[in-house]
């Protein structure tokens, strides 16, 4: 009987997800670097608990659950403003821009910001670098997802 | 489920110095982290839509880590020295920080040195509240310190140890002593060795003072105070000073970078010439007067108090006070840490001795304020306008307003906080006033992403965009301004906020539609939207070409639905090439337009076919047609145009349609003299009321014939027979024959019935065959109609009957001679429009052993009546006598027999 009102439970929980066309679950995880004999390799925990310096990995599965394709699909992470960027894993097919303003706009590195300054008396503008500590966002564009199609992406940010 | 497989490793992958991060501004202990993806993208059907992830949230743990500062790293290389005689007590000043990212309690211990000449006595720590590396009064011992996490007020704090160099001492010799900071977390510091010498010389001690002491908000004026006094053994000797004239004790003190002196310094001695110099470069020095106020710190210029004197002029005891003031500038950013020590120089009979003070810190406390305004306006004085969604936002002062919006839409308004704060700092955002039912939520600047949470953090002095996106319920409706208050608060200082104004001056449906006939719709010309007028028969139906166009805001589906008279009624067809005529194949009616996004260039067409029943009676029938937003239930606020539905009206104009049926030819025999009675129906197939005459009819032998409506009432010629519309009335026709017709003589007779209508006439004709017969074998025959296949009877003589209806004939052969007949074989036509159901025949008056037979074609006979009859086709009774099984010459029906035949029929 329990076992049978858990899978209604799920069945009811996947109908719910169902009506989403795009399912985005998104996991946070803390990345240790141990030594194996030499070789370090790293090891992804769950990330309920961090410290500051220490790695985060976002993952985020995307997925398209209707039988059609959908096109211009654009998946964003953002860089939650207690860690600083550090990564980000692209995607076959897929262009990786980045934002630095919240969101408002992406752009392929090097990013470039107009500042305003006074140089020799004169009030000028100049296109500065933006650094990749400074991104806020990192946004993946598919041209299309396939029915059904699931992507995986990754995004790491180190806490403040 | 297919996977895209990952290409290569980190594509952007930044070296970052994670311990330099972690130092900074670690985020404080218990802080959550949340994060939330989101996606946009564009569904099968070319829809733009968003979805966001579940939230992540991680939260952060406390790290340990303190410092302790002057260091001193070993009991060679002490941080700070201090001399005095002995017995006296020489007092090390120091700052104990959390580095850390939580509240820690730091155990204070002081080890001696062992590199040393003696170990110093009463060793104590102090919490030394001013800062101002002097034990003062009330100043309390401690073991350990509680402080608050980097970054705030509390997370640093002063101490002084004092210690005392046992009394007979000799002078020269000297004590290491050291300050260890151990964290409850575990990390300790060490490195703070200090030394005391015991000296015979003179000896000043040098301290310092900061009020306030602690965090300075900008604008803030500190108060620098440099005191001492010659606590050793000798009176103190001057120094000579580039660009002062004689020989003084010089205190100087660099003015912290970026602090402002703005009035002259004051200064006092117990020996000497007290004299307020400055130094451009910490150098070379002059006399400070007010015309070279003010002086900004810069890292060399310093102010200064010389206090000349000859020889040893400062005595043992003598005491000194310098103090100026400085002012935190307003642009200080918050972090910003004013530290600062002084130097005394002099000489202290054998050599020259400079003198540190204790340092003092003064951070600058975070300030926070913000200003939230009309976009890009933050601290509002916004003109202009800019577009957002759908609409212009037009800016003015602190309010940005959208002058008219539709129902069921999306208002954005676009807003730019700013931090005006002098730290880093993150806001939450709040809003007011929107109206019931109205869902508002924050987006970021890209008028996509949800914001949830406080933004930021933004920069001291730093600029954040975003968006208030209300969606208006589909119903509502305004006349008067609606206003939502937008309120960026301040986290770090949540008293500190700031608000802006937005207005929605009105709201109007944002619904509508325009129905019209093909060609018209959308143009905002309601005259020219009825279908035109359609003429057409009863029992047929009309086609009115339409179109719907959405002339309102919103994409909306709209039902269809006509008004009709009684028993009409109306399908609609949707048009696809839109050419007002129906599609081929036949595309299935429906009641809902489905989804029409507004404008003409999405116009649908459709047509409406309107079925006109049978016998509708003729002239001119108003009908309407409507459409109706499925989504705006709100029929109608007055006022509040244009409407979400629409109906256009036209008129059938139905036919005058005349008709009518004289039926059926009969047919019979009489004898002569004799007297048959015809009975047909009268029928008005047409859809007005007829009045019908009927003209006499001639015999050519002299016979009379006579018509009659009600078979009691004869008369040569009927007129003014009323039949209404699609009713009958019976015609019964009496032929009455005189003696002496010979035998097999027939008339058939043609009546004519002319039916007059309010415009046109209609006629029909029939014919009555009779035959004279020899007077001994008679044929009557009558009919009863029942209703169906009940056994009510609809007409007793089967003048009416509907479809369905039952008709039982009845044909009686007597042999009415008084000779026998032979080979007599009753027949019976199946009646056209009529289905056979079932016979059966009796005889009587015949011998025993005759036997009743049926045939369907004359030839073939059986005892048993047929089950069926073609459409037709003839029932044939005959009575065989001779037992052959078959109707011939030696069948015998005497004289006084009959045959009686039952034919049941169904009306088709």
């Amino acid at each position: 009987m329990r076992l049978y009102l858990l899978a209604l439970a799920l069945a009811l929980l996947g109908s719910a997800l169902a009506q989403r066309e795009v399912r985005l679950d998104l996991k946070a995880f803390r990345v240790v670097s141990i030594d194996q004999g030499g070789r370090v390799v790293e090891r992804l925990e769950p990330a309920l608990e961090v410290r500051p310096g220490q790695l985060i990995e976002y993952q985020l599965s995307a997925q398209n659950t209707t039988d059609k394709p959908l096109r211009q699909v654009a998946l964003v992470i953002p860089v939650p403003k207690e860690a600083v960027f550090q990564g980000a894993f692209p995607l076959e097919g897929a262009r990786l821009e980045f934002s630095y303003d919240g969101g408002r706009t992406y752009g392929q590195p090097p990013l470039k910001r107009k500042v305003r300054m006074v140089e020799g008396g004169r009030e000028v503008e100049k296109e500065v670098e933006v650094k990749p500590e400074e991104y806020t966002h990192a946004r993946w564009t598919l041209p299309e997802l396939g029915a059904q199609q699931t992507v995986f992406l990754r995004l790491r940010a180190v806490v403040r | 489920m297919r996977r895209i497989k990952l290409k290569g490793p980190l594509a952007i992958l930044v070296a970052l110095a994670l311990i330099g991060i972690a130092l900074a501004q670690p985020t404080p202990a218990g802080t959550s982290i949340s994060n939330q993806a989101s996606a946009r993208y564009v569904d099968s059907a070319g829809q733009p839509r968003t979805t966001t992830s579940n939230q992540v949230v991680t939260v952060v743990q406390q790290v340990y880590s303190l410092t302790i500062t002057p260091n001193g790293s070993s009991e060679a290389l002490p941080g700070q020295t201090r001399s005095a005689l002995p017995g006296a007590t020489v007092y090390f000043a120091y700052t104990v920080s959390n580095t850390g990212n939580g509240t820690d309690t730091i155990a204070l211990t002081t080890p001696q040195g062992t590199a040393d000449n003696f170990n110093l006595t009463g060793v104590t720590v102090y919490r030394d509240d001013n800062c101002n590396g002097a034990l003062d009064a009330g100043e309390t011992a401690v073991s350990s310190l509680t402080l608050s996490h980097q970054g705030t007020p509390s997370s640093s704090a002063c101490v002084v140890v004092a210690a005392t160099i046992p009394a007979g001492t000799p002078a020269g010799q000297y004590a290491n002593l050291n300050l260890v900071g151990t964290s409850s977390g575990g990390p300790s510091d060490s490195d703070n060795w200090a030394r005391a010498n015991v000296t015979a010389a003179a000896a000043l001690t040098a301290n310092k003072s900061a009020s306030p002491s602690g965090p300075v908000t900008p604008g803030t004026t500190i108060t620098y105070t440099i005191f001492g006094q010659n606590t050793g053994g000798s009176a103190a000797s001057g120094v000579s000073v580039p660009g002062l004239s004689g020989s003084g004790i010089l205190i100087r003190d660099i003015i912290p970078a970026g602090l402002e002196v703005n009035s002259l310094p004051t200064g006092s001695a117990g020996a000497g010439t007290v004299q307020i110099v400055y130094s451009a470069d910490g150098t070379n020095w002059a006399p400070l007067t007010a015309s070279n106020l003010p002086l900004v710190g810069n890292g060399s210029v310093a102010v200064g108090m010389f206090i000349s004197g000859s020889g040893a002029f400062f005595p043992q005891g003598a005491s000194y006070t310098f103090s100026f003031q400085a002012r935190v500038p307003l642009s200080a950013p918050a972090g910003t840490a004013y530290t600062n020590a002084a130097t005394v120089r002099f000489n202290d009979g054998t050599q020259q001795q400079v003198v540190t003070t204790n340092g003092t810190t003064n951070p600058v406390a975070a300030s926070p304020n913000v200003a939230v305004g009309p976009y890009g306006y933050p601290t509002g004085g916004a003109t202009g306008s800019y577009t957002a969604g759908s609409y212009t936002v037009g800016r003015s002062g602190d309010t940005q307003s959208i002058t008219s919006a539709y129902s069921g839409s999306v208002v954005i308004f676009r807003h730019t906080l700013r931090n005006t704060g002098n730290a880093a700092d993150s806001f939450t955002l709040s809003h007011s006033g929107a109206p019931s039912g109205w869902v508002c939520q924050f987006l970021a600047d890209d008028l996509t992403t949800p914001l949830s949470g406080p933004v930021g953090p933004v920069s001291a002095g730093g600029d954040y965009s975003f968006a208030l996106r209300c969606a208006i319920p589909a119903g509502y409706t305004a006349t008067t301004a609606q206003t939502i208050t937008v309120t960026a608060t301040s986290q770090a200082g949540p008293t500190q906020s700031d608000s802006t104004t937005n207005l929605v001056q009105a709201v109007v449906s944002g619904y509508a539609v325009d129905l019209a006939r093909l060609g018209s719709g959308g143009d905002g010309d309601p005259s020219n939207d009825n279908p035109p007028s359609a003429s057409a028969n009863p029992g047929t139906q009309v086609n009115f070409p339409i179109e719907v166009v959405n002339t309102g805001n919103n994409p909306d589906s709209f039902n269809l639905s006509a008004t009709l008279p009684s028993g009409w009624s109306a399908l609609f067809y949707p048009d696809a090439n839109c050419d007002g005529v129906m599609d081929t194949p036949t595309p299935s009616p429906i009641t809902n337009t489905g989804v029409i996004n507004p404008g003409g260039a999405n116009r649908r067409c459709y047509i409406a076919v309107v079925q006109i029943p049978g016998g509708t009676a003729p002239g001119a029938n108003p009908i309407s047609l409507r459409v109706d937003s499925a989504t705006d239930t709100d029929p109608g606020t007055p006022g509040i145009q244009p409407a979400s539905s629409d109906t256009v009206s036209t008129t059938v104009n139905v036919n005058l349609v005349v008709g009518l049926a004289l039926d059926p030819d009969r047919s019979g025999t009489v004898t002569s003299p004799g007297t048959i009675t015809y009975t047909h129906n009268l029928t008005n197939t047409g859809n007005a009321n007829a009045t019908v005459s009927i003209p006499a009819v001639t015999s050519a032998y002299g016979w009379t014939y006579e018509l009659s409506t009600d078979g009691s009432t004869w008369s040569a010629s009927l007129s003014g027979i009323s039949v209404p519309a699609g009713g009958s009335v019976p015609l019964y026709v009496r032929v009455q024959v005189p003696g002496g017709q010979p035998i097999g003589r027939s008339e058939t007779a043609t009546l004519t019935a002319n039916a007059t209508y309010p415009s046109g006439t209609a006629s029909d004709t029939a014919t009555v065959t009779t035959t004279i017969v020899g007077g001994e074998l008679n044929l009557t025959k009558s009919a009863v109609s029942y209703a169906g296949a009940t056994t009510t009877v609809r007409h007793p003589s089967g003048a009416q009957a509907y479809p369905g209806d039952q008709i039982v004939y009845t044909v009686v052969a007597s042999n009415i001679g008084t000779g026998s007949l032979t080979n007599v074989r009753v027949s019976d036509p199946l009646p056209a429009h009529t289905t056979f159901v079932s016979a059966s025949a009796t005889a009587s008056g015949f011998g025993s052993g005759a036997q009743v037979l049926y045939s369907t074609n004359g030839t073939t006979w059986s005892t048993t009546p047929p089950t069926s009859l073609p459409t037709g086709g003839i029932l044939y009774v005959g009575v065989d006598t001779d037992g052959n099984g078959t109707i011939d010459g030696g069948d015998v029906m005497p004289a006084g027999a009959s045959i009686t035949l039952s034919l049941r029929v169904q009306v088709q």
